[in-house]
């Protein structure tokens, strides 16, 4: 039983990277991908169906930690404490961002929530790098976190370009379009791939990417926007996926009582289904062909 | 203030704004659902407008209901790591079920709702809100028994200094969850119809051209209302004789918990009077009494406040435990917390979501002002002007 729940936190936090990870990488990229305001408008309408079913993710990660390693839980978030503050509030500013944009007409409104998106997105990007490497090096390590910091914004940046690649096949600006090629940005792979790390964690990250992969090529009908978008979410899931490996057996002795897990599998895991379901739903229904759609979208 | 002091102000800040954002998305959510049924069995392109635009009250006061519980979350491991070293192999569980059954599935189904209009099929996006509010009512399910669990440690024995489970059903069935769940969920339906009256009495005192939009949202708003507040009262004071049994001095022990349940009492009484004998009778008339829209207007934040009110009583009540009877709040908090890291945190968290609320509760005004016509959510794909509702005869 611990090992089953060890293996579905390793699957959220993961998926937290693979799916979550595309729509920071692509508020990362906001200014740089959508250089007019119709741009951006293209870019988060096409990203925007994919937010809320992305950050679930983390939420579902705290979730488990909470109630399956309550120990670790209280000090893992305290040891990363002005990290986890960073995080949170910098998802509570690119969230704000996503949902205000729209909400008023003017230029300038928009263009500051748009400001807000970007900023929010690369302190996530950020905060997560420093706290993965903090986590795997220990709190001594301030150029460790630094450079795993840097690390995982090139990564996210990365998966979050060729997302925005496989939603707007022809670019945001079609008429422009500087920034429409989907092929890997050959600088910032290398550097995404050195903070890899231990190998069995960049292969739980692989599996995940090929998870994602399959589903959307099968809800896409495929191509080579989807294979570059599968292989970018190894890359922004592979550090997590890594440190994991790593933690797995201190985690193991964190884990609550057995009369806990009962309760816990008993309740959750016969919802999981509707939870993939749902999230499978969601690719499929937002993949390019609807990102192309004329619906006037509400982010 | 020392440490503790601040670490409490900050969940209480955040707590405050967190809830007072559920409370209405509860009482929205069944609203805008059973508008969209309605509207979608009856074809009734009335309903489906009326959806569209207190669907799009919904999901704007639901962005800060996100917001505001990502800290909540977060906090009990920043702040309060020493209720989840002693409780948490049972305090965490029904956090987590709410996490992963609850909100994974209520916020996914939301953004196929969002922005499913006109790309699934109609039944299966009315599904959508369907799932939401069956969703949203699991999650203030499962907070309400990880809260109930803090007032009565029900199901629940220490082994080796830590709180194990030991019969989960109890944490189910804990006196101080069974009175207070339906009290909360009639304090949603309040809140919701609330602001469906509030904002049909702006609208029509203006002399909206939208009339028979705001006459059926505002009779809506009386019924839903008055029913919340028969909800909420009743299991108010149903909840005493629990409260008696397992907390003897909640109310007389901490001043500020006395004080907050007496204006809560006082402000939902005086309501549910006016509901009852004054705005239910008179419902067919009222759309037409303008002089009686600036009143609708003046009592729309009265439910939310009496509703936070509840919640200092309900907290404050509880000092100083954290699991009553069991762990201290002193001894809940995460050792080794600094004035410098507790201030940094409340500044940024009380700052930002402060910020954002204001400018929420602005927009949803805003969005009140412009009125159905301006509503963004579910607008049609083509920009082809709506058929007036004659033709469509």
């Amino acid at each position: 039983m611990d090992i089953l729940w060890s293996a579905l936190f390793a699957v959220l936090l993961v998926g937290y990277f693979a799916f979550e990870g595309a729509n920071i990488g692509l508020g990362m990229l906001l200014p740089v991908l959508g250089r007019t305001r119709d741009g951006r408008d293209r870019l988060v309408a096409a990203m925007a169906p994919f937010v809320l079913a992305g950050e679930v993710w983390l939420v579902a990660v705290a979730g488990v930690l909470f109630g399956v390693y309550p120990r670790a839980e209280g000090e893992v978030l305290f040891a990363l404490y002005p990290l986890v503050v960073c995080l949170l509030v910098s998802w509570i500013v690119r969230d704000a961002g996503l949902w205000f944009r729209r909400r008023l007409d003017g230029s300038a409104w928009r263009a500051g929530w748009d400001r807000m998106i970007c900023l929010g997105s690369w302190g996530l990007a950020l905060s997560w790098g420093a706290a993965l490497a903090w986590l795997a090096a220990g709190p001594s390590a301030v150029p460790a976190a630094l450079a795993g910091a840097a690390a995982l914004a090139a990564a996210l940046a990365f998966h979050g370009r060729s997302f925005a690649a496989w939603l707007l096949p022809a670019g945001p600006e079609p008429a422009v379009s500087p920034a429409a090629d989907p092929a890997a940005d050959p600088v910032t792979a290398p550097a995404a791939g050195t903070a890899t790390g231990a190998g069995a964690g960049a292969a739980t990250g692989i599996g995940a990417g090929t998870v994602t992969g399959t589903v959307i090529r099968r809800g896409t009908g495929g191509g080579r926007g989807a294979r570059a978008l599968a292989v970018s979410a190894c890359v922004a899931a592979a550090p997590a996926a890594a440190l994991l490996a790593g933690a797995a057996p201190w985690l193991l002795e964190h884990t609550a009582p057995v009369d806990t897990l009962n309760v816990l599998s008993l309740m959750i895991l016969p919802f999981a289904p509707v939870m993939v379901g749902a999230q499978v739903w969601v690719w499929r229904t937002f993949g390019p062909r609807g990102a192309a759609d004329r619906s006037p979208s509400f982010f | 203030m020392d440490v503790l002091d601040l670490a409490r102000a900050q969940f209480a800040v955040t707590g405050s704004l967190h809830f007072l954002f559920v409370v209405l998305t509860l009482g929205l959510a069944p609203l805008v659902a059973i508008m969209q049924t309605l509207g979608t069995l009856r074809n009734d392109p009335l309903l489906l407008r009326m959806t569209r635009f207190w669907g799009q009250i919904y999901v704007i006061n639901y962005a800060l209901g996100i917001v505001t519980g990502l800290v909540m979350e977060f906090q009990f491991g920043l702040s309060w790591s020493g209720l989840s070293h002693y409780a948490g192999d049972v305090f965490g569980a029904p956090l987590a079920i709410e996490a992963l059954v609850a909100f994974f599935l209520e916020s996914t189904f939301l953004g196929l709702w969002i922005f499913g209009w006109h790309r699934l099929p109609r039944g299966l996006h009315l599904a959508c809100i369907w799932a939401v509010v069956l969703t949203a009512y699991a999650s203030a399910f499962w907070i309400m028994v990880a809260n109930s669990f803090l007032q009565n440690p029900a199901g629940a024995v220490e082994r080796g200094g830590r709180l194990v489970v030991e019969d989960f059903g109890a944490l189910l069935t804990n006196p101080m969850l069974t009175m207070a769940l339906p009290h909360v969920i009639g304090a949603g339906l309040w809140a919701g119809g609330s602001v469906l009256m509030g904002a049909s009495a702006y609208q029509l005192f203006r002399r909206t051209a939208e009339r028979e939009f705001f006459t059926r949202s505002l009779r809506l708003g009386v019924v839903v209302a008055t029913a919340g507040s028969l909800l909420t009262v009743g299991f108010g004071y149903a909840q005493f004789s629990p409260v008696a049994q397992f907390q003897p001095d909640k109310f007389s022990g901490a001043a500020l918990a006395g004080v907050g349940l007496g204006f809560m009492i006082m402000i939902g009484q005086l309501l549910q009077l006016v509901l009852l004998f004054v705005l239910l009778p008179t419902i067919a008339w009222l759309p037409r009494w303008r002089w009686a829209h600036p009143l609708l207007m003046a009592i729309t934040p009265l439910p939310f406040l009496a509703a936070m009110l509840g919640w200092l009583a309900r907290e404050v009540g509880r000092q100083p435990w954290a699991v009553y009877g069991r762990l201290t709040v002193a001894d809940a908090m995460s050792p080794g917390l600094t004035p410098a890291m507790i201030t940094m945190s409340f500044a940024a968290f009380a700052g930002v979501l402060g910020l954002l609320a204001i400018v929420d509760y602005l927009l949803i005004a805003h969005v009140v002002r412009r009125g159905p016509a301006a509503a963004t959510l579910g607008a049609a794909p083509l920009p082809s002007p709506e058929r007036p509702a004659a033709l469509s005869l």
